[in-house]
């Protein structure tokens, strides 16, 4: 390369693309970011910039006011329903991680009867949407007095099909000779699974642990049939009661929002490389 | 505590091993009977049954308020068969139908519109947004691809509330931008009025989608981002000798590498717009007029509002049609997509 004689260095050419790129993507981020900014700024507003026209876009005397309110509020004690959401949402992931890595494991490298006939039988379910199965849900939950019971998102949760059919694929590329060694050594069966193959699946639990977080912090159709009592209610819900019921008092309504939406979104910010992980790999929603 | 384990073996284990497979074997049984017997159990109880009862609910009169209903769970006595009298009203077009399946078929017509409209409006954002997200310089794709990943994680409650504030007649974002860059008043009711139209296609409807599109497109954007990542550097390198401009690029280069990811994302858009709830039952609850109502919302309000379980059970038998027969388009063209 070096005996090449050249009068010049060579010209790179201009790169086009990545100016036009660069002139789409900053708007475009400024728009994607506005619904953000804007209900943050206006959750510092009083009541009447609020209901100013046309509406300003910084708040022209900044408060803490709405805040103060709504921590005042014997109604909405925001710590409980902090703690409902935390619970439904830990617990289905512990469940549903262990659930998904034991079967898939075992889907992966066992042979037993009726091996077959069960796995189709739960990949045929990731078929059927849930509003399938929520009224009939619905019936067992209320048969069962689960009903406004916490529990009642958490025991029915406990089989994640999705999950089986992601540590499926994964648990198959576990070594053989790994899970032999472990035997040979005398280890337990159920030694070998929370020794060895845990130990090669946690990628994978950490990508799915936090997608499923996020899937369960953020429901809402499914709470809101089964959780009607307001003491039980998780983060979502209590959000739209709250705002219906302020519906005009959008000052109290948007730092409500502030402070059930933002919070979470940080801790979401700072895994944001394993739920990028989970999206491109499962493609679910 | 493996260690320990092997540590404390002594002579006696070789002894043990020539029957230490027959014992492993039947250890390996134990465990698999000690962990398939519960789940089997477990999906029987929570899944197949709640499956089947489903697609029952559906050939009955049915509320679970009713009175001494008697019957099998219910189902039978006071919460009579019916057959499929609930399917067969579904096809009354006439104009004497009564309401529930006029809301019914404006429900599975909102339905396919938004699904029909979410699906290319997403494709045509995301594919371009993906391909410059990739082409600008590494260290700052995080910093950007964040911009992006922030609605995806934000519940969907809260996407609601604050769309349905921009969208606000007196007070919205919106309307605001409008009157200063028209100078007079704007206060256009983008969700609350019905005879709002573009095209046929209800302004709340519109509105309600561009929401959901704010929310819905950093998935796909991530999913092509990583395909693009998977295509080899060399091809682009070639098209690049060959004089090929960036947009000759996407579309002769990109577009057709992508195809499988392009229609499998495609389809997981489309099974879940179908699927749309939270959105529209908070900016709108289906209104203005039910032009916004759609399968779920009517689902939703039949079964637990107005305890018409039965019927609610048989629109959810047409939404799971519609999922299926999406799925099954899929699968035969990603079929043919991989024989050449």
């Amino acid at each position: 390369m070096a005996t090449i004689a050249r009068s010049a260095p060579p010209r790179r050419p201009v790169p086009w693309g990545r100016i036009l790129a660069y002139t789409i993507l900053i708007p475009a981020a400024l728009v994607a970011l506005t619904p953000f900014v804007w209900m943050i700024l206006s959750s510092f507003k009083t009541a009447a910039e609020i209901r100013q026209m046309p509406p300003t876009f910084f708040p022209q005397a900044p408060t803490l006011d709405n805040y103060r309110t709504i921590f005042q509020d014997k109604d909405l004690p925001l710590a409980v329903f902090y703690k409902n959401s935390a619970i439904i949402a830990v617990a289905n992931v512990a469940q549903v991680l262990f659930t998904s890595s034991l079967f898939g494991y075992i889907f992966a490298k066992f042979q037993f009867r009726g091996k077959q006939p069960i796995f189709w039988f739960i990949m045929a379910t990731m078929m059927i949407p849930m509003q399938v199965t929520m009224i009939p849900g619905y019936l067992i939950l209320t048969k069962l007095r689960l009903l406004n019971k916490l529990i009642a998102l958490i025991i029915p949760s406990a089989i994640d099909a999705f999950g089986i059919f992601l540590f499926r694929q994964f648990a198959l590329s576990i070594p053989n000779e790994l899970i032999e060694a472990a035997r040979i050594d005398g280890a337990s069966e159920f030694r070998i699974y929370r020794s060895i193959v845990l130990q090669q699946l946690k990628p994978a639990l950490a990508t799915f642990g936090m997608l499923t977080f996020m899937f369960n912090w953020n429901a809402y159709l499914w709470p809101l049939i089964v959780l009607t009592e307001k003491s039980k209610r998780t983060l979502p819900i209590i959000l739209v009661w709250y705002t219906t019921k302020n519906s005009v008092q959008e000052h109290l309504t948007l730092a409500a929002s502030v402070l059930v939406v933002l919070p979470i979104l940080i801790v979401f910010l700072l895994s944001q490389k394993w739920i990028v992980r989970g999206i491109t790999l499962t493609g679910i929603k | 505590m493996a260690e320990t384990t092997l540590s404390t073996q002594s002579a006696p284990q070789i002894v043990r091993r020539a029957g230490m497979f027959r014992g492993r074997d039947r250890a390996i049984k134990i465990f698999i009977a000690a962990t398939v017997i519960p789940m089997v159990l477990y999906m029987a109880f929570w899944s197949l049954f709640p499956i089947l009862w489903g697609f029952s609910l559906s050939l009955f009169e049915y509320s679970a308020r009713r009175a001494g209903a008697g019957g099998f769970l219910g189902m039978g006595g006071a919460n009579p068969y019916v057959g499929l009298q609930h399917y067969r009203a579904m096809l009354d077009f006439s104009s004497e139908a009564p309401k529930i399946v006029k809301q019914f078929h404006q429900s599975l017509k909102t339905t396919l519109l938004f699904a029909f409209l979410v699906v290319p409006l997403n494709l045509i954002i995301t594919l371009p947004l993906a391909v410059m997200l990739d082409s600008i310089h590494r260290r700052l794709q995080p910093f950007f691809r964040t911009f992006f990943f922030l609605p995806i994680v934000t519940a969907s409650v809260g996407v609601a509330i604050m769309w349905g504030f921009i969208y606000h007649p007196q007070l919205g974002l919106l309307n605001g931008i409008l009157t200063a860059i028209s100078g007079k008043m704007v206060a256009i009711q983008w969700l609350g009025d019905p005879h709002l139209k573009v095209l046929g296609v209800p302004v709340a409807l519109l509105a309600v989608i561009a929401a959901y599109l704010w929310q819905d497109i950093g998935y796909n954007t991530l999913i092509f981002i990583a395909a693009l990542q998977n295509i080899p550097q060399s091809l682009r390198d070639a098209a690049k000798v060959d004089g090929v401009n960036s947009l000759q690029m996407f579309w002769h280069v990109t577009i057709p590498l992508l195809r499988p990811t392009i229609l499998l994302a495609a389809v997981l858009t489309m099974i879940s717009a179908f699927q749309v709830f939270d959105i529209i039952q908070v900016m709108t609850n289906g209104g203005p007029q039910d032009q916004t109502r759609v399968l779920v919302i009517d689902i939703y309000y039949n079964a637990f509002r107005f305890q018409r379980m039965g019927w609610a059970s048989a629109v959810a038998v047409v939404l799971f049609f519609l999922v299926l027969v999406i799925s099954l388009i899929q699968t035969r063209l990603l079929r043919t997509e991989w024989e050449y």
